[in-house]
């Protein structure tokens, strides 16, 4: 596996349900490093297209390169072999597992030990199991998950299973991850604690990001690029500014009145480009980011 | 291929029985989405009745019927409020309560006022109509089954179709949450759907026992159920036309293939056969509506990853052990030749359990065909119980079987739950009847035979090899050898536990699509969790060849295999000393009050339903409390003064004090902290 960031390519992209056309035709092109927002109406074939990238569904036509490699035809639990690490909107995890287990299986992911091996307690094998663990106790270390570290995931609360689900991505070391809809189902007082710590996963964990997210400041604040999927096809893209301002865009999700873009609770922006000027570190190389719909 | 027209006609009567039996299947399983496993015996019940109704009582017939049709439709009711607590947990859980609640059934059947003195006398038909058709007599119970069955099938077909209960059964098996919000009762509904079923399954058993002395006898037959199991799911579990017309195609066939070929384990094999395909052809039917049953959580407080959370607590929890392991150690030197054989079938039984521990209780998957797996272990001791040493059997044995298991999961891939535990029930009943029954095989398209199993399958002397030069000879030798292979098991059963093999079974149990996503091989851990659990068995399966030395088909008949689900269930699934507990009760409480079928599916059946309605954890849950007790009693007695200062602060409370409790405000950092350690 190469490191850094990856550069995630879609092409022409067709996902279709009974008769109905999930994704018409998605391209997009994400350029290593950046962070593009996925953003639309219900049912306008965000997730679904995560759900492609990912493998998650199988594409009627069309492609989905990573780094120029072609995955299309890759199983799920392949892709992690090119850095491709995405989460899910419901964030179950595994209801069953400690948050302790649950890392670790992230890490058994990444160093698989032979059963034989493992059952027999193979000086390498335990040598494995040490280094995981303590991989794992820095990760739960730094994001505070000590005092659950024990917890069951059924017994988390949905914002605690987020943490944990971001966890989860710091240990498989991505370097194209699909975040799906983040802050679905958390208070809006921890959404909004969220979005540093979603900004300093983008800057440390150094990979491309695609995200999907209903909440639009937050999308315009985090990404270097926006695209607009309407019914299956991309309506708009372009920088959050120029997507502000394309009357489709606004047609298609952002509604008649831009100053919904300013409403987002007390540490709410005055305009998202501004915003951006604010010293946003992602965006202070300029060349890095950048998205292009086709 | 002969097919006499009389052969049609005999196959129209029994498939009549197995379409009454798939349609009761089908009732339940569209209102409740359950696979109800007592739905043979809750009719058996009432034929039974009837019987001590006319020959006991001396009731007219049409009285009797009616007293018996009553009993039984009072039974299906009765039963869906005893399980209705268990509705909302996970499916296969249900079919193991129902499981249980056919054993109870069958102990009901024996009590004093419904088992007839007389068992031997011919069951009551009130025709007497009878015709010959090819040379072969249609006899009087043939004639009413021709004609009683289709007129129960039409009468249950207008019920669904006209009346109120019949629409909201189909708003159930469509949505049953939206159909409550809309205003369907739907736990009326369930219980009428249940006593419906009550009343098809009784109208089953009474129009099939005349035809057959052992329906009365017979506890619960696997076979019977897996033909009404196959018309049913080719009706994919909902549609009850077609699940009716398969039940009468199934019996047209198998009467068709019985006329043709002479042996009964190529029958059987057929007939597999033709349940595996039918599973895999209707496997996309079936998994329509079945999404929220998956994602609900398989076990609730579980005990599978449960871990001591003190020192002191931990200390308790393993004198407990040493102290009762070093009791069981010398209890050979004081009990009997018969008591130390049951201790050593208490631990290979234990062995079993431990293997469907990782199977169903940590993997998810269940098998009622466990006992098959058993069967070939057992097989390969009988081979080569004599030549190799058994140092090198075990592992051997273990390694074949493994190959065998993993064959078996294969369909796991495909088809979950539910109908995964028909498939493996049907391979158990296979193995039994078509496997090691047969001695060689001739293959079917080389037309090589192939010599594969024992020259005399019904009962092949095994002698016992020596261990290291010990003998094994003497049953206590024995009970020692088994209680180490017992721990042995148990050590290795931990070190997956606890290193890595049990969390990624456990995770892809309990969410595929987020294992996957985080690399987990799907595929290949379902596999495994096959393959350990097959290792398992197979070299328990040696050893209880060698226990009893001698091999006997009858002894892996499916009901041991239902037994060792009810032996994890009870113990606590997914728990290891829950396994061994299990074993413990089900195998060892018998032993003492005589082991008759009745104190067998005493102790299982009522086991099985008290446990999974009241005491979900099951024993371990019991023996966990127990420990945390002992633990507070040894705190407060080490905690008075003077005592303290041994301990050295053995005893400290759970939970790690100083962490911060807002996580998510805290976790803020995190991310940074996580980038400056790469």
């Amino acid at each position: 596996m190469t490191a850094g960031p990856a550069l995630l390519e879609i092409e022409d992209v067709l996902v279709t349900f009974g008769g109905v056309r999930a994704v018409d035709g998605v391209s997009m092109r994400v350029e290593p490093g950046s962070v593009v927002g996925l953003i639309g109406p219900n049912g306008s074939g965000k997730t679904t297209t995560l759900d492609a990238v990912s493998g998650n569904v199988r594409l009627q036509s069309g492609s989905v390169r990573i780094d120029g490699e072609e995955v299309t035809d890759y199983l799920p639990e392949e892709r992690i072999s090119v850095g491709l690490v995405r989460s899910f909107q419901d964030c179950r995890l595994f209801p069953e597992l400690s948050v302790e287990d649950i890392l670790m299986v992230c890490e058994d992911a990444r160093h698989p030990v032979g059963v034989v091996s493992s059952t027999l307690q193979a000086p390498w094998a335990r040598r494995s199991e040490r280094r995981k663990r303590q991989e794992v106790d820095r990760v739960i270390d730094s994001f505070s998950l000590g005092r659950f570290r024990h917890h069951r995931a059924a017994e988390l609360s949905t914002g605690t299973r987020r943490v944990v689900d971001l966890a989860s991505i710091v240990l498989a070391k991505p370097r194209l991850l699909l975040l799906d809809e983040p802050t679905a189902g958390i208070a809006q007082r921890e959404a909004e604690a969220f979005v540093p710590l979603l900004r300093r996963l983008r800057d440390v964990a150094d990979c491309t990001i695609l995200l999907v997210e209903h909440d639009v400041p937050m999308v315009f604040e985090l990404c270097s690029h926006v695209v607009v999927l309407e019914t299956g096809k991309v309506v708009s893209s372009g920088t959050p500014d120029e997507v502000s301002r394309d009357p489709r865009a606004l047609a298609a999700y952002l509604g008649a009145s831009a100053e919904a873009l300013n409403v987002t609770g007390p540490t709410g922006a005055s305009t998202p480009s501004g915003k951006e000027r604010e010293g946003d570190r992602g965006e202070s190389d300029g060349g890095r980011g950048g998205a292009g719909a086709g | 291929m002969a097919i006499p027209g009389f052969v049609l006609v005999q196959g129209v009567v029994v498939g009549l029985n197995y379409g009454l039996l798939a349609l009761g299947l089908v009732l339940v399983y569209k209102t409740n989405r359950i696979l109800n496993f007592a739905q043979g015996q809750l009719g058996v019940v009432a034929a039974v009745f009837l019987v001590k109704c006319t020959q006991g009582f001396h009731f007219d017939y049409w009285f009797s019927l009616v007293l018996a049709i009553g009993l039984a439709a009072a039974m299906g009711g009765l039963s869906e409020l005893v399980l209705r607590r268990l509705f909302n947990r996970p499916r296969v859980l249900v079919m193991v309560a129902t499981i249980g609640l056919s054993q109870v059934l069958y102990v009901f059947t024996a009590l004093p006022f419904i088992l007839p003195k007389n068992l031997s006398r011919p069951f009551p038909v009130p025709i007497h109509l009878s015709f010959t058709m090819g040379g072969f007599v249609f006899s009087p119970g043939e004639v009413l089954t021709l004609i009683v069955a289709p007129v129960v099938a039409l009468a249950l077909a207008a019920f669904v179709r006209f009346s109120p209960w019949g629409l909201a059964m189909r708003a159930m098996s469509e949505n049953a949450d939206s159909a409550r919000l809309s205003g369907v009762w739907v736990r009326r509904t369930s219980t009428v759907a249940w006593t419906l079923a009550g009343v098809l399954s009784a109208f089953t058993a009474i129009l099939a026992s005349p035809g057959q002395t052992s329906v009365l006898t017979q506890p619960l037959s696997p076979d019977l159920l897996l033909f009404a199991l196959t018309a049913a799911l080719v009706g994919a579990m909902v549609n009850l036309t077609v699940a009716f017309v398969s039940g009468i195609a199934v019996g047209v066939i198998y009467e068709i293939l019985a006329w043709n070929i002479t042996s009964t384990a190529s029958v059987q094999t057929i007939m597999f056969g033709i349940l595996l395909a039918v599973l895999l052809v209707r496997v996309s039917a079936l998994r329509k509506g079945s999404r929220s049953e998956e994602r609900s959580t398989w076990l609730q407080g579980s005990a599978a990853m449960r871990r001591a959370t003190t020192a002191l607590r931990a200390r308790v929890g393993a004198t407990g052990v040493v102290v009762t392991l070093v009791v069981v150690a010398l209890l050979p030197f004081v009990l009997s030749v018969g008591k130390s054989y049951l201790l050593s079938q208490i631990c290979l039984y234990g062995v079993v359990a431990l293997s469907l521990t990782v199977l169903t209780g940590w993997a998810g998957q269940v098998s009622l065909g466990q006992f098959g797996l058993v069967a070939i272990g057992a097989v390969m001791a009988a081979h080569l119980g004599g030549s190799i040493p058994l140092l090198l059997l075990l592992p051997f044995a273990g390694a074949v079987t493994a190959v065998v298991a993993v064959v078996v999961g294969l369909p796991a891939l495909r088809v979950r739950g539910l109908y995964l535990a028909v498939s493996t029930l049907a391979f158990a009943l296979w193995i039994q009847v078509s496997v090691v029954a047969t001695t060689c095989w001739t293959v079917p398209l080389l037309g090589k035979r192939l010599c594969t199993g024992l020259p005399n399958p019904s009962s092949t002397l095994i002698s016992r090899p020596s261990f290291f030069g010990l003998s094994l000879d003497t049953t206590r030798a024995f009970a020692w050898f088994a209680l180490g292979v017992l721990v042995v098991s148990v050590l290795m059963v931990r070190v997956w536990r606890d290193r890595g093999v049990a969390r990624r079974l456990v995770a892809v149990r309990d969410n595929e699509q987020t294992a996957a996503a985080l690399g987990i091989p799907v595929v290949r851990t379902k596999l495994l969790a096959f393959a350990l659990s097959g290792f398992m068995a197979g070299y328990a399966g040696v050893c209880l060849a060698l226990a009893s030395e001698r091999f006997n088909t009858n002894t892996f008949d499916p009901t041991y295999s239902i037994l060792v689900v009810s032996m994890v269930v009870i113990g606590g699934l997914g728990s290891i000393p829950g396994a061994v507990l299990g074993a413990v009760y089900l195998v060892g409480l018998p032993a003492i009050f005589g082991t008759t079928s009745t104190i067998q599916f005493l102790t299982s059946g009522f086991g099985l339903l008290v446990f999974l309605l009241y005491l979900p954890g099951g024993l371990s849950e019991v023996m966990h409390r127990l420990g945390d007790v002992t633990t507070d009693g040894v705190r407060w007695l080490l905690e008075r003064p003077g005592v303290r200062s041994h301990l050295g602060g053995g005893g400290e409370g759970p939970g790690e004090p100083g962490e911060p409790v807002a996580v998510l405000a805290g976790a803020g950092e995190a991310p940074a902290a996580a980038g400056e350690g790469r």
